[in-house]
């Protein structure tokens, strides 16, 4: 059998998933956290104050990450789910249900690092133009989802109800996003944006990506705890998570 | 005008949301861990008081 | 086979309904309620009820909707005819959607039918009427196929109001976004005609995938 193939078959079985998410878990964070500090002190104190928005830019480099980042780990996660409710697989359902709320904390940061943004630029903490608002409902889909899985008994029933909302919300995500782009249109005459008439001088760009790919490795290392507490909870009373136990009660 | 307040705030919220998120599943595996520890004590207990099953004529 | 499947559904429903007529009422006495209560908050006055009329009248008919989706299933949950569904020889997203139709026509039709009447407790512009009523007759089945996605995924849960509430609101948002919208446009004296054909374009879909959506999540709830 190809090794890649086998060693998928073999991230299927709990105590290797979990042996495998102990020794990766602190590399993917150390990874992220480095990345995260060039990029952050690149990004405040390196890179010029922009032309017209002054310091304030500065937030684009959290704020913009973080948007991407909510959009993807929902795609994310209905993806696993998906997997989930076809092949049945416990694993992808252990790691749609972990997407939920590192997903919910990027939508988050996006919301309240664009409100914050907001106030000087529009001079208002709110406003409803589409991305915002859609960012809300976004948020709400999170909640919804994590709701759902811990409001039923069962994991599996509960991982595999979630995944089904969670794969409803990522269908009809364009269709709240266009609605509410119509909506704007229709009520308010100008959309606002967010970058202004600055363009992206590319001296500006590396932090940009440094965040971007900080974000990422740092949504990997979180997504490994997760699924392995997941993965401890569903496996409980098993032989292997005994051991596990007993041996860290050992090493204190 | 003095954006400084501003992205230390915005900034502020991203370490303070990272950090939930950092904490929350370690507390999660320390619990679960700790369950796991609890349960494996009452079952040693409970095999060891029925040790033989005999029967008592 | 498929036909008098849904012809014995519709006359389980009917028959149940009939022996609690009043409850039939219940949706529409709350529509008034909620429209009672937006006339308090605004203050009253003609000039700014007006304007939100037709807006407070589709969060009418969308709340009243939401609070009937507990009935859709639960009666069938707890006697155990959700499991014979599934047992059934038809299709059980068919039967989804036979049941989702009845459920629209005596919780939401009743609602449709005291439009008119509400409007005129909130002045509703006579000129925007037809287009609100078209838009709720497009937008109220939508919503009760959405809905029956969410019932479904919370079948059997014991206290699963709020949790059902907020499940459903997100996804009722472009419905509430081109049904409300399609009246403002109406009453900016352009043409709505785009706005009630995207509703009409998402219920033709919905009719088609939501009973598939919310019979898998009636089969991953009653495992």
């Amino acid at each position: 059998m190809h090794p890649l193939v086998r060693w998928f078959h073999q991230l299927g079985s709990p105590p290797y998933f979990d042996r495998f998410a102990a020794r990766w878990t602190p590399v993917a964070y150390i990874a992220g956290i480095l990345v995260m500090a060039y990029g952050v002190w690149a990004a405040l104190f390196q890179v010029p104050a922009d032309y017209q928005q002054g310091d304030s830019f500065r937030i684009l480099y959290i704020h913009v990450p973080a948007a991407w980042m909510s959009l993807f780990v929902f795609g994310l996660m209905a993806f696993y789910s998906a997997i989930a409710l076809v092949w049945r697989i416990k694993l992808c359902e252990i790691l749609a249900m972990a997407c939920a709320p590192i997903g919910a904390a990027f939508t988050l940061i996006t919301l309240a690092t664009g409100s914050i943004w907001g106030k000087p630029m529009w001079g208002t903490w709110w406003d409803w133009d589409p991305r915002l608002t859609t960012e809300l409902i976004l948020l709400f889909l999170y909640l919804g989802v994590i709701g759902l899985y811990n409001a039923i008994e069962d994991r599996r029933s509960a991982a595999r109800a979630a995944g089904l909302l969670a794969i409803v919300g990522v269908a009809l995500l364009p269709v709240i996003r266009y609605s509410v782009v119509w909506w704007n249109s229709l009520h308010q005459g100008q959309t606002i944006s967010l970058f202004g008439k600055s363009h992206m001088d590319a001296s500006m760009l590396p932090p940009l990506f440094a965040m971007i790919v900080a974000t990422k490795l740092w949504f990997i290392g979180s997504l490994l705890a997760r699924a392995r507490a997941d993965n401890l909870r569903r496996e409980a009373g098993k032989d292997w998570v005994l051991r596990l136990a007993r041996g860290t009660e050992a090493s204190r | 005008m003095s954006y400084q307040n501003y992205v230390i705030a915005a900034y502020g919220v991203f370490f303070a949301v990272l950090l939930w998120d950092f904490v929350a599943p370690r507390i999660d595996l320390a619990r679960q861990l700790r369950a796991a520890r609890l349960r494996a004590a009452r079952t040693q207990t409970r095999s060891a008081n029925t040790e033989e099953l005999s029967r008592a004529e | 086979m498929m036909a008098s499947a849904a012809r014995a559904l519709i006359a389980r429903d009917a028959r149940l309904l009939w022996r609690r007529r009043g409850d039939a009422l219940q949706p529409a006495l709350f529509a008034l309620l909620v429209v009672v209560l937006f006339a308090l908050a605004l203050g009253g006055e003609a000039r700014a009820l007006e304007r939100v009329a037709a807006p407070v009248l589709w969060l009418a008919s969308l709340l009243a909707g939401l609070l009937a989706l507990d009935t859709l299933f639960r009666g069938d949950a707890e006697d155990g005819s959700l499991e014979q569904w599934m047992l059934a020889p038809v299709p059980l997203s068919w039967l989804v959607l036979v049941r989702t139709f009845m459920h629209w026509a005596t919780t939401a039709l009743p609602l449709l039918i005291a439009t008119p009447v509400l409007g005129e407790l909130l002045h509703l512009p006579r000129a925007q009427l037809p287009v609100l009523v078209g838009s709720l007759a497009l937008g109220t089945p939508l919503l009760s196929l959405l809905g029956a996605v969410v019932a479904a995924l919370t079948v059997g849960m014991r206290r699963s109001g709020i949790l059902v509430a907020l499940l459903a609101l997100p996804l009722y948002v472009p419905v509430l976004v081109f049904g409300a919208g399609s009246v403002a446009v109406a009453a900016q004296g352009l043409d709505a005609t785009a706005p009630l054909l995207l509703l009409g374009a998402g219920l033709v879909l919905a009719l088609v995938l939501a009973p598939l959506a919310a019979a898998a999540a009636i089969r991953i709830a009653l495992t």
